[in-house]
């Protein structure tokens, strides 16, 4: 479905990135700090409303909202339903937020790769999406063709994960 | 009936509450203290905003920025200072601060000699001898150096910036006395004294005073874009008659040569480090004839004349942002003339917002002082800051701190990395690029590439 998206409220956005902090186990804080410049939080819910629509959205929202001052890890355990072999469509859709966040490209929920590769994804959502990716955080490096740090930083070791945003304190991001 | 009359109102309350807590992080930021006409450099930017958002916060770093070009662009008294009992405009022109800056020719000097910041400067090039009067700048083309600006090409050395006259513009950089009493104190103006330094190079932060006030400079490091005027054009522009000098080519062949031109200023970078910023303050200003918008290229909406643009030239016939075809040529007026337009860079509207805001304030107040005043004349683009600075010591995870703007660019300055939509390394990141930056030593420089200069 592809539901164009309008301006979506601040409260829900802000909802949708404390969900995202407990599925990424990076801090809230990070992926929609209070100056923020480039507004990934709002992007990326603007983005996966017009994807999947606003009541599959509403509705992991919600499941969310119901367990929110669980500990991180419970809260992604139970929205991905990890221990389950089949996940719901609603888990699938919280797997391609995880995605979203780790990787800057939208993975339609469910759709799989052939031959044990991933899936192709449906697109890259913006330059500052594939340079802002946790992926490169949580390797404690930078994307190709764009690095934040300074020269000669191969030499040296990267700092903490705590250093970049990870969650490192209240069950996420271990 | 009473009870029922409590319950409602408590919860009327508690909606009102609910409204107001959900519009704090959206209201409308308050109106920044205004441009202060003072000879003062503040030390750091003072955020006043009463909400943390982007919103509220950029008019603060916007006045910080007309603060510093006021009181960088003061007239200064015999030492060189910004004399108090004179006033920015008050004869229309003056000569400015940061013209007594010491220029980084005058920094890196052959063989590694040790500089100084009061001394007689570097004799002229030969060609321009005859000519160079006592107290004369003298812009000089200093060879193209990759990453470097040089003096009459660009970042990446992607081109010359060639006016509607066909003539080049001119580039310089220069410092502030702390800046340049970080290098002489660490012997980075030489190759020699690089190779001993024990990293890392970290320059004077700025720190504001108490109440808000200026407080003191930390180093300051500014660069200014030049074009050929007619003197008829003196009333417009900050200007200066300057020995302009262009070293030989071989490729293309041409020998050295010098006139004296009578230059007019078209743009101003002033980058700061200050106590809140270890990434530095990025203030970018331009001459407000230099190009159009794309805004007002696609409205019709364009002044007769520009410095950098020909109205009466369409897209097809003259491509906007082209780099000029070599050869390139300085000595020579050229064919091809730069059509230059200002692409919009920005991702959130506060940043044009905010200048527009900051530059009525500050016109207002500079024809105040003279309707005359030159400095009318010239507009701020925006200030880039760090949102996630450190303490004068960027973070391990975040060195470039999520600069806001996230791109930013001089039309004279950065003319040919303007790309739309942005894009990381082809379209300008002030705190991006500069933070690759290192001495002629393998060993990050502090966001400055001038340090590659010292010989």
């Amino acid at each position: 479905m592809n539901t164009k998206a309008t301006s979506a409220p601040e409260a829900d956005v802000q909802d949708f990135a404390n969900m995202s902090a407990a599925l990424t186990g990076f801090l809230s804080s990070v992926l929609k700090p209070k100056l923020d410049p480039v507004g990934l939080a709002r992007t990326y819910y603007e983005f996966a409303l017009a994807q999947v629509g606003a009541s599959q959205i509403s509705a992991l929202l919600n499941a969310f909202r119901a367990i929110q001052t669980q500990p991180p890890q419970t809260i992604a355990d139970t929205l991905l339903e990890t221990s389950s072999p089949t996940p719901s469509g609603q888990a699938l859709l919280a797997q391609s937020i995880v995605a979203m966040w780790y990787l800057g490209a939208w993975y339609i929920p469910g759709v799989k790769g052939g031959g044990g590769f991933p899936p192709t994804p449906l697109q890259i959502i913006s330059s500052e999406a594939y340079t802002n990716g946790l992926v490169w955080s949580a390797m404690q490096s930078h994307p190709m063709g764009f690095s934040p740090f300074t020269f000669g930083y191969w030499s040296q070791a990267p700092g903490p994960l705590s250093s970049f945003g990870v969650d490192t304190g209240n069950g996420g991001g271990q | 009936m009473k009870k029922l009359i409590i319950v409602i109102a408590t919860a009327l309350l508690s909606v009102i509450a609910m409204a107001l807590l959900l519009n704090a992080g959206t209201q409308k930021p308050s109106a920044p203290p205004p441009i202060v006409l003072s000879p003062a450099i503040p030390g750091d930017v003072n955020v006043t905003a009463q909400t943390v958002s982007i919103d509220a916060f950029q008019p603060d770093f916007d006045v910080y920025s007309w603060n510093t070009f006021i009181a960088l662009n003061w007239p200064p008294g015999p030492d060189g200072n910004a004399d108090p009992k004179q006033t920015i405009g008050s004869n229309g022109d003056n000569d400015t601060v940061w013209e007594h800056y010491r220029d980084v020719r005058n920094v890196f000097l052959p063989g590694g000699k040790r500089p100084t910041w009061n001394g007689p400067p570097e004799p002229p090039p030969a060609a321009g001898k005859m000519l160079y009067k006592p107290g004369m700048r003298v812009l000089t083309q200093v060879g193209k150096t990759p990453t470097v600006l040089t003096d009459f090409s660009q970042p990446f050395n992607t081109g010359p910036l060639i006016d509607q006259n066909g003539t080049y513009t001119r580039f310089e950089i220069l410092t502030n006395k702390p800046m340049f009493d970080y290098i002489l104190n660490n012997s980075l103006y030489s190759k020699a004294g690089q190779k001993v330094f024990t990293p890392p190079v970290k320059f004077t932060c700025g720190t504001l005073g108490s109440d808000g006030k200026p407080g003191v400079e930390g180093a300051i490091m500014v660069k200014s874009s030049w074009k050929v005027i007619d003197p008829s054009e003196k009333s417009r522009f900050h200007s200066e008659d300057v020995l302009v000098c262009s070293p030989a080519s071989k490729n293309p062949k041409y020998p050295a040569s010098c006139s004296v031109r009578t230059m007019g200023l078209v743009g101003l970078h002033i980058a700061h480090k200050t106590q809140s910023a270890s990434q530095w303050l990025w203030s970018t200003f331009e001459h407000v004839d230099n190009a159009p918008t794309a805004a007002d290229v696609k409205s019709g909406k364009l002044k007769p004349k520009y410095s950098y643009y020909n109205p009466k030239c369409d897209a097809a016939t003259c491509p906007p942002n082209q780099i000029p075809p070599r050869p390139w040529n300085p000595t020579k007026v050229s064919s091809f003339h730069s059509q230059v337009v200002r692409n919009d860079l920005f991702n959130l509207p506060i940043y044009a917002a905010s200048a527009a805001a900051r530059n009525a304030d500050a016109k207002a107040q500079l024809v105040g002082v003279s309707p005359k005043s030159v400095w009318q004349n010239y507009e701020l683009i925006s200030t880039m800051w760090p949102t996630n600075p450190g303490n004068c010591a960027a973070a391990p995870g975040d060195p470039l701190g999520h600069p806001a703007p996230t791109f930013l660019a001089n039309t004279t300055l950065e003319t040919y990395v303007q790309r739309t939509p942005p894009q990381p390394n082809v379209s300008s990141q002030c705190i991006e690029c500069h933070n690759n930056a290192t001495m002629t030593v393998p060993v990050p420089s502090d966001f400055t590439y001038i340090l590659q200069r010292a010989q």
